[in-house]
């Protein structure tokens, strides 16, 4: 162990190999898978700091959620009864829904839409630095979480899995500058691409022609064209339309529907074949 | 870094300085917090190699910036090269470091830290085209601005497990 030290003459040399060795490092994993599994052990290996970090919050959650007061609780309780008749009813609603939607596809010879397998996934990490929008799930390759899987919230599309490792896996947010996703109007099927803002609380739609019938309030859900999300979960909400800019292009701003910055609870989506194009 | 003469105590406060690199604060508190965080990991080293430069040497801080990369999902060995960097300079100067007093230090490590910092980015940059922020300049300033308690701090840590 003596040759790791630096008392020893020589470090210069030593510090250029290791230089070098990062150097190669970096060019193979630019251009070769070869390193994945690497990063996916020690990713496993590290998974007990994310934990460890996330120990504050949780246990001030915990705190806040045992001591909260017996009428805040009741409060709560009657909100979420209130919340399960509501969802209760919609679901019931979707169950006909779907019933009739598969009479017509079948009808037009088109394959059902399978009910998707999901998987609930807590969130145990968030990236530090106000800049990147990717966060830590609690569940990995064990659970069956591969690289690619769409992450959604009860409100809509959280994001992407981009790395998985045994026990945990990195999502990219949706409003991460790096993410895009392609998308469409919910009420006339126009398409488009979300981009990330680099800010939690607004989403860009690309590429939408100046005179295209955009407006404050349109519902944006995925469009599934890319084959990586699945269709029909909402994206977000348009808050903005700027036209008329000199550009080819209306700039258009969305507010995202999942909560970004609020969820803890998080739906993995196993993909259930290849996505259909079209709602 | 052996286990003996209290090489698991440098063991520990490494591995807390990573635990404090991801560290997330709840979510009630504001978000731009999140821009004043200091590099943990390059004080804690910069603090080792002053007390005790023959016993972290520059593979371990290599392996220490892997344990980085990964961590922050960056490209393998960026931070390594950086922290193994950013050891030679420091142990290169440590006699001198030694001499200085917190605030010289303090000054010294917000331009050292800034360096690195500028260096990862522009790495980020060329290498998976991430997009140029300027939080390392906040990095850069919380750091100094931490080293003195930390310094205090580590030097308990020193003396309470004998770390020679």
């Amino acid at each position: 162990m003596k040759a790791l030290f630096l008392r020893q003459s020589g470090a210069g040399y030593l510090l250029v190999a290791l230089l070098v060795a990062s150097l190669s490092l970096m060019y193979i994993e630019l251009s070769k898978p070869w390193l994945n599994g690497v990063r996916a052990s020690l990713a496993t290996v590290l998974s007990p700091v994310y934990f460890l970090a996330d120990l504050p919050t949780e246990s001030s959650d915990w705190v806040g959620s045992t001591f909260s007061s017996h009428s805040a609780l009741q409060d709560q309780v009657g909100l979420l009864e209130r919340r399960v008749l509501e969802l209760s009813q919609a679901s019931q609603q979707y169950l006909a829904v779907r019933e009739e939607n598969g009479r017509l596809r079948a009808l037009l010879g088109s394959r059902a839409r399978l009910g998707r397998d999901v998987l609930v996934a807590e969130i145990v990490g968030v990236l530090p630095g106000a800049d990147r929008h990717q966060v830590m799930l609690d569940k990995g390759s064990s659970d069956g979480i591969r690289d690619g899987l769409a992450v959604i919230d009860e409100y809509g599309m959280v994001g992407q899995v981009i790395e998985t490792a045994q026990s945990s896996a990195r999502v990219l947010l949706v409003s991460d500058l790096s993410h895009a996703l392609p998308v469409q109007v919910v009420r006339n099927n126009l398409r488009g691409i979300v981009a990330g803002s680099g800010r939690l609380d607004e989403l860009q739609l690309d590429y939408v022609p100046d005179s295209a019938d955009i407006r404050e309030g349109d519902v944006l859900v995925s469009s599934g064209l890319a084959g990586r999300f699945p269709s029909g979960y909402p994206v977000g909400i348009v808050s903005a339309v700027t036209r008329g800019t000199g550009e080819a292009f209306a700039q258009v701003q969305a507010r995202p529907s999942a909560q970004l910055d609020r969820s803890r609870h998080v739906l993995v989506l196993f993909a259930a074949g290849t996505a259909e194009p079209g709602l | 870094m052996n286990p003996g003469n209290g090489g698991w105590a440098i063991l520990l406060t490494l591995i807390a300085a990573l635990i404090l690199a991801v560290m997330h604060l709840p979510e009630w508190w504001p978000q731009w917090l999140g821009w004043l965080r200091p590099n943990w990991v390059a004080l804690t080293v910069f603090f080792w190699v002053l007390a005790v430069p023959q016993r972290f040497g520059l593979v371990a801080a290599w392996l220490l910036g892997l344990f980085v990369d990964v961590l922050y999902g960056e490209p393998l060995g960026l931070n390594g090269a950086l922290l193994a960097v950013f050891t030679y300079i420091t142990w290169s100067l440590y006699e001198r470091l030694r001499m200085f007093g917190a605030v010289q230090q303090a000054i010294l490590l917000f331009f050292m830290v800034l360096l690195a910092e500028g260096a990862r980015m522009i790495g980020l940059l060329l290498l998976i085209e991430r997009e140029a922020q300027f939080g390392f300049f906040a990095t850069a300033l919380a750091s100094a601005v931490v080293w003195p308690v930390l310094r205090v701090a580590l030097n308990q840590v020193q003396l309470a497990c004998r770390v020679h």
